[in-house]
């Protein structure tokens, strides 16, 4: 999934029906103090980051005039929270609230529903509301085949209590909530909280949405506003990740790949398929091998997208091996890979006689890969080895080559 | 016997027309495998390898005897290709394709639930049962005797590719398989573990179960609770793959979409714990298979 920045999050809430605190979006002090003087103070600062728990970072903090907004904005602006460098600032009008409500919509895999998790006791986080006070929470699954109808909204909201004027605003709320979940795709939307005001109206104070991000194609909306594959890192993707996504476009839907980079380590990881990716990086670890990076490819890929991917994770800085391990393939055609590999390996110019490399490259058309391989100077293996095998074999290869970064 | 497909089965292939779809079409026809029917809208009265073509799985519905469907139809499509085998009642479909709009595996797979049609997949590389020669997706490609031969281990995988590589170790070990389902490796899905495992329980031929497990859902969970519970009482052999990301920041995710740990849930470590709780024989390495399947097949 991708995540929806707040800012973004919130133009939707408004543009389908959902009052929010009026809002600006700043990237220095001077911008979030000319924002406080217009939205007026008190205001809320808040990083605009990607990642949750915000404000147990200090990364959300109040202001009464428009000075103290610009020292706090610059304070802010210099935080990292959970490895994502603040650039920019939400400043928003502080709300003078007299109860939180929480509400959240995700899939539940046991439901196999959408399912709204409302609550009478928002502000903190759900999970210790449902240790203190469960009777404050309801949990509803939605018959996706049918209809949401503003009625069961409605139910949700007086079985937790709400009476009045509020219970019907909430109750427009959540109908509109769920029917946005559904409209863009997410797979996750948390307002916490749903803040009820002093004079009695209905205001989402916060917004955490997910969507889909296997689905752009068919929300031109969103496309340019999140970030693909931004949920995935645990923080912000590097160049080389960007450049790899870039990569994996060519021919989207043929041969499917995701690079991650991982710290240090000097061994260039290429390994198939979801599965077999997992147990390829265990195995590395367990002989005491030290993954650069982390490649994860499938689904028969062409010969010049498996070439671009190996280039990319060779040219990280302290790449000086390369460990391909694939499960015996069903569909992807290993001659087609094995010549992928061999052409990276000669635009950069890597002797692979010179250079420690591993490769298990067994399945559809693999005598054909063996053939290319040995007589590229390649070690192959088939499938007369298993999978872990082949990494002790690797990491073998750099200790031998690289005597002096063995632990 | 076996699960899910035998020499009985009778398969369309929605989507054969396309490049995937055809070649796959060609290699199980050339396994042995009865596929009588494909289905692409525009294309009727053209053939793939032989196999004639439909506008509507309705229209050959009416020509054929059709009780197996799989779906090879591009993502933005998928749902409507999946209601359309619903729709005209075919018992079991397998859904292929890959990178489906969760909406809408959610809505077909609960339109699944309601009519006792059995889903596997999406993003599933397939079924296979040796014996009666039937393959249904890619599974095994252009040789499925090197890792498919048949015998009485039952494979489970929430990995396509892994699913080829389980049973090839079980052949190392000296051993068959019965029938090899690839679950598909996304979080929603119509066949997790515990509903392949009611299967095999049911089925004489199969006489333990080779599984493969991967961090996120709650599959591995459901599936020790399900054996404490008596629902599947033959020896399981698992493996958990990707006990690394237990260490990366959580929210990280390697492998398939499904495969991301949030909140403490979904830990390889609690996978293997509770599944060695239930009494099954977890492989701390994937070459340990081979020793265990040797000694509990043995028995």
């Amino acid at each position: 999934m991708a995540r929806v920045l707040e800012n973004v999050g919130k133009d939707l809430l408004r543009e389908n029906g959902v009052p929010t605190p009026e809002f600006f979006v700043a990237s220095t002090a001077e911008e979030a103090r000319s924002a406080a003087e217009k939205i007026g103070c008190p205001v809320v600062i808040k990083a605009l980051v990607t990642v949750g728990k915000r404000g147990k970072a200090g990364a959300v903090k109040f202001a009464e005039t428009p000075d103290k907004t610009a020292i706090i904005a610059e304070e802010i602006l210099a935080l990292t929270v959970r490895n994502f460098p603040v650039e920019r600032l939400l400043v928003e009008k502080k709300l003078d609230i007299s109860q939180e409500l929480y509400v959240s919509i995700t899939y539940d895999s046991s439901e196999m529903a959408p399912v709204i998790i409302a609550s009478s006791a928002g502000g903190i986080d759900i999970e210790e509301i449902a240790k203190t006070q469960p009777e404050k929470i309801l949990k509803y699954p939605v018959h996706m085949l049918k209809e949401f109808n503003p009625y069961e909204a409605k139910e949700i909201w007086s079985d937790l209590g709400l009476r009045g004027r509020v219970l019907q605003k909430a109750t427009m709320i959540l109908w509109r909530l769920y029917n946005l979940f559904v409209k863009y795709d997410g797979t996750i939307v948390e307002i916490n909280p749903l803040a009820i005001t002093a004079s009695g109206e209905v205001v989402a104070a916060a917004i955490l949405m997910g969507v889909d991000d296997d689905v752009l194609y068919r929300q031109s909306y969103l496309s340019d506003k999140v970030e693909e594959g931004s949920d995935r890192a645990w923080r912000p993707l590097t160049v080389l990740e960007k450049k790899m996504i870039e990569v994996d476009k060519t021919e989207a839907y043929r041969g499917t790949a995701r690079y991650t980079e991982m710290e240090g380590g000097n061994i260039g990881f290429f390994c198939g398929g979801g599965g077999g990716s997992l147990l390829s990086y265990d195995a590395l670890l367990r002989f005491g091998g030290k993954p650069a990076n982390y490649t994860e490819f499938g689904g028969n890929p062409p010969e010049a997208k498996v070439r671009g991917l190996v280039k990319g994770v060779l040219s990280k800085p302290g790449v000086k091996g390369f460990y391909m391990n694939l499960n015996i393939t069903n569909n992807t055609q290993t001659d087609i890979v094995a010549k992928g590999i061999i052409s990276a390996f000669q635009d950069l110019n890597i002797d692979p006689k010179k250079f420690p490399a591993v490769l298990r490259l067994a399945g559809v058309h693999d005598a054909k890969a063996r053939k290319l391989c040995t007589e590229a100077g390649l070690d192959y293996h088939g499938d007369d080895i298993t999978m872990e095998d082949t990494a002790r074999i690797i990491v073998d290869k750099m200790k031998k080559a690289y005597p002096e970064e063995a632990d | 016997m076996a699960i899910l497909v035998n020499k009985n089965s009778k398969i369309a292939i929605q989507g054969i027309t396309g490049r995937e779809a055809s070649m796959v079409t060609k290699q199980a026809l050339a396994y042995g495998t009865k596929i009588v029917a494909g289905i692409t809208p525009g294309k009727e009265g053209q053939s793939v390898e032989g196999v004639p073509v439909y506008d509507t799985l309705k229209r050959a519905c009416q020509d054929l005897k059709i009780n197996t469907s799989v779906v090879y139809v591009p993502p933005a499509f998928a749902y409507d290709a999946v209601m359309e085998a619903i729709g005209n009642g075919i018992p079991l479909i397998i859904i292929i394709t890959e990178r489906i709009p969760q909406q809408d595996t959610i809505k077909f797979l609960s339109a699944a639930k309601r009519t006792d049609c059995t889903v596997v997949g999406p993003n599933s590389v397939g079924v296979i049962t040796p014996e009666d020669k039937v393959k249904l997706g890619a599974i095994g490609g252009d040789n499925p005797e090197r890792c498919f031969v048949p015998g009485n281990v039952g494979i489970i995988s929430r990995s396509g590719g892994m699913t080829a590589e389980c049973a090839w170790m079980v052949n190392r070990a000296g051993f068959g398989v019965s029938t090899c389902v690839s679950i598909g490796g996304d979080t929603f899905i119509g066949s997790p573990p515990t509903k392949v495992l009611g299967m095999f329980e049911e089925d004489p031929k199969t006489k333990l179960v080779v599984m493969w497990g991967e961090p996120g859902t709650r599959y591995e969970e459901d599936v020790a609770e399900f054996i404490k519970k008596k629902g599947f009482t033959k020896p399981l052999v698992a493996y958990i793959g990707g006990r690394f990301v237990e260490n990366m920041p959580e929210g990280t995710v390697f492998g398939h979409a499904a495969s991301m740990i949030e909140g403490g849930a979904g830990k390889p470590s609690n996978k293997m714990a509770a599944l060695r709780e239930s009494g099954c024989h977890v492989a701390e390495n994937f070459n340990d298979i081979i020793a265990i399947l040797q000694k509990v097949m043995e028995k």
